[in-house]
Formats: structure tokens, C-alpha cells, sequence
């Protein structure tokens, strides 16, 4: 009898402990969209199956500044329902493969709320720049 | 005789852990998994991240691209430091300045007094050359606020940029990034 009341009490105190680390996102949005989204076909190299299965990269989209540099938006999914950190790199690469790196490369941090949808986005760091990839690192 | 085993084995388990916890110097890049993050500081990461989005973001806007003769010549000017910690500026500025340069949108002012006596002893007449006004300047202001309930404590740093131009006497462009911090205590770790 003991032995359940404790086990009922533990799964009480989990129940509370989970409930109080979940954020979700409700969210609406105009049905009938003007902009028009341009695509990337994009190849994903997942080493991480963790984090890829709980911060899910949508996919990629890409236009160009007034000033000829790429710009380039990624759209995440959280699919836990939980709040989830991350680090994202961008890396930019010239017409020859070189990588270029200045400060748009720096690793920032970001945190995603469970069911949320979330866009992060880069532009090059010159015109020169025509390939990229982004890295996400999970938190520990 | 039980004592005398256990006693030695469980030291020797002791000084295991505590070894395996210690962390031997080591290099780190910046903004990696093991940055350290302070409460009450602004860590070198936070000031990679401001002149990222700040870069990004002037970028994106196309405000450098609007000027007669590009590239733009832009001027780094005041960056007021309203928090509670002395600040290098060049920590943020000298990033965004690296990074526009690179993008081939804006050149900086020279602001090495030996290059710019040097311009001056060029001159064949003796007198001092007109010097090209800038298009741009750049000026901000980083803020502290700090809010407390209880142990916790939350120290947001907002990164306000305007680019100036000082011929029109407008912003041409203005940016802010705020970086939040909330917890009991600094940690290793983001």
C-alpha cells in the first residue's frame, strides 16, 4: 500500500514537473497569402537525430537585397512541446567553394517554444557569396 | 578489517569523481557550446551576436547602397555605454566595421593619426585637402536592465544602432538587439 502511494506520488510530482517546463504556440495567420515564397532544394546532413527530430528544419527559402547579396531564411518547426535551445552557424562559400567568414557566420544562440514555427535568416557576406549551409547544434 | 578496505576504496572513488569533474585549460572558439554565460556581464559572444544582427540586418536594407559614389564612406561615431560595465567598443564596432568593409557597401574613415598626418604631408601646396565628408555615420547606445524576483535575476543588454546620414540630417537606418539573460547564478553553457 505504501509502496503505491509513492509510486502515485511520483508520478503526480513528473506530471507537475513536465507541465511547468511546456510552452506551446497557438498561432494564426491570413489563409490567402500575396507573397510568394521561392524554394531552395536543399540537401541535410543529420548526425544529430535528437535534435533534427525535435527542432525539424521546414525548409529554405531565398531572394536577393537591393545590393545583390543573398538572403537566405530558414523555417524550424519545434515538433515537442517543450521549449528547445539551439545554436545555428551560417557559412557562405564563393563561386570557387572558398568559405568566406566575417561576423554574419558567428554562432548565435536561439530557443524555439514547443509547437512553434520560427524563421532565423542570413544575407552573405558580400555579392561573391552564391552557396551557404547552416549548422544547428543542440544545447546541452 | 572491513573499515580499512572501504575507507581507502571510497576515497580513491572520491578523488575519480573530482578528477573527472575538473576541467583542464583548453581553447574554445567563440560562441561555442561551452561559452561561459554571466549574469551581470556581457560575454564575448553577446557582443558577436549584436554586430551579426546589426550586419544582417544594414545589409538586408539596402541603406548602404543608396549613395552616389560607392562605396559608402562611413564614420564610426559615438557608441554611449549605459550599463553598469566599462566597455571596449571596438568589441562590437570593430566587428561591424570588419564586416562591411569585407561586404564591399562602405569604407571607415581612416582613424590612425599617423595616416592621417601623413595625408596631410602629401599635399604639394602645404595646405590641407578638403577632406571627403562621410556619407554615413554610425552611433548607439547599449543599456542594462537588470529585474529581480527573488534569487532569480534577468539582465537584458539592448544594442541600439542608427546609421546617420549627415548630409540629409536623417537615420537612414536603425537597429536593435536585445540580448536576455535570466538565472540564480553564471554558467557554462547557453
Amino acid at each position: 500500500m505504501k509502496i503505491a502511494k509513492f509510486f502515485l506520488g511520483c508520478a503526480v510530482l513528473s506530471a507537475l514537473a513536465v507541465t511547468g517546463c511546456s510552452t506551446t504556440v497557438n498561432s494564426v495567420e491570413n489563409a490567402q497569402k500575396s507573397g510568394q515564397r521561392y524554394p531552395v532544394a536543399d540537401k541535410r546532413v543529420v548526425t544529430d537525430s535528437s535534435l533534427n527530430s525535435k527542432v525539424y528544419i521546414v525548409g529554405l527559402n531565398s531572394a536577393t537585397t537591393p545590393g545583390g547579396l543573398l538572403k537566405v531564411q530558414v523555417e524550424l518547426e519545434n515538433h515537442t512541446g517543450s521549449t528547445q535551445r539551439f545554436l545555428y552557424q551560417f557559412e557562405w562559400f564563393d563561386a570557387n567553394g572558398m568559405q568566406i567568414n566575417n561576423i554574419v557566420s558567428a554562432a548565435i544562440p536561439e530557443q524555439i517554444y514547443g509547437g512553434e514555427n520560427k524563421f532565423i535568416y542570413s544575407v552573405s557576406p558580400n555579392t561573391n557569396c552564391k552557396d551557404f549551409r547552416v549548422k544547428f547544434i543542440e544545447a546541452d | 578489517m572491513k573499515t580499512k578496505i572501504l575507507y581507502p576504496l571510497g576515497l580513491a572513488a572520491l578523488t575519480a569523481i573530482f578528477a573527472g569533474c575538473a576541467t583542464n585549460a583548453h581553447y574554445v572558439q567563440t560562441g561555442d557550446k561551452e561559452q561561459v554565460v554571466s549574469l551581470g556581464q556581457i560575454n564575448i559572444q553577446d557582443y558577436a551576436n549584436a554586430a551579426s544582427d546589426a550586419v544582417k540586418d544594414l545589409l538586408a536594407s539596402g541603406a548602404l547602397d543608396k549613395v552616389p559614389n560607392p562605396p559608402a564612406l562611413l564614420e564610426i561615431s559615438r557608441i554611449i555605454n549605459n550599463t553598469s560595465q566599462q566597455i571596449d567598443m571596438d568589441l562590437l564596432t570593430k566587428k561591424i566595421s570588419i564586416a562591411l568593409l569585407q561586404s564591399g557597401k562602405a569604407v571607415t574613415k581612416i582613424v590612425d593619426p599617423m595616416a592621417a598626418n601623413y595625408h596631410k604631408e602629401i599635399q604639394p601646396d602645404g595646405t590641407t585637402k578638403t577632406t571627403r565628408l562621410p556619407d554615413f555615420t554610425l552611433s548607439g547606445k547599449i543599456i542594462e536592465t537588470v529585474d529581480r524576483a527573488g534569487d532569480t535575476r534577468r539582465t537584458t543588454y539592448s544594442f541600439q544602432l542608427s546609421l546617420n546620414d549627415p548630409r540629409q540630417e536623417v537615420q537612414v537606418w536603425e537597429g536593435e538587439k536585445e540580448i536576455g539573460k535570466q538565472g540564480t547564478r553564471s554558467s557554462v553553457g547557453f
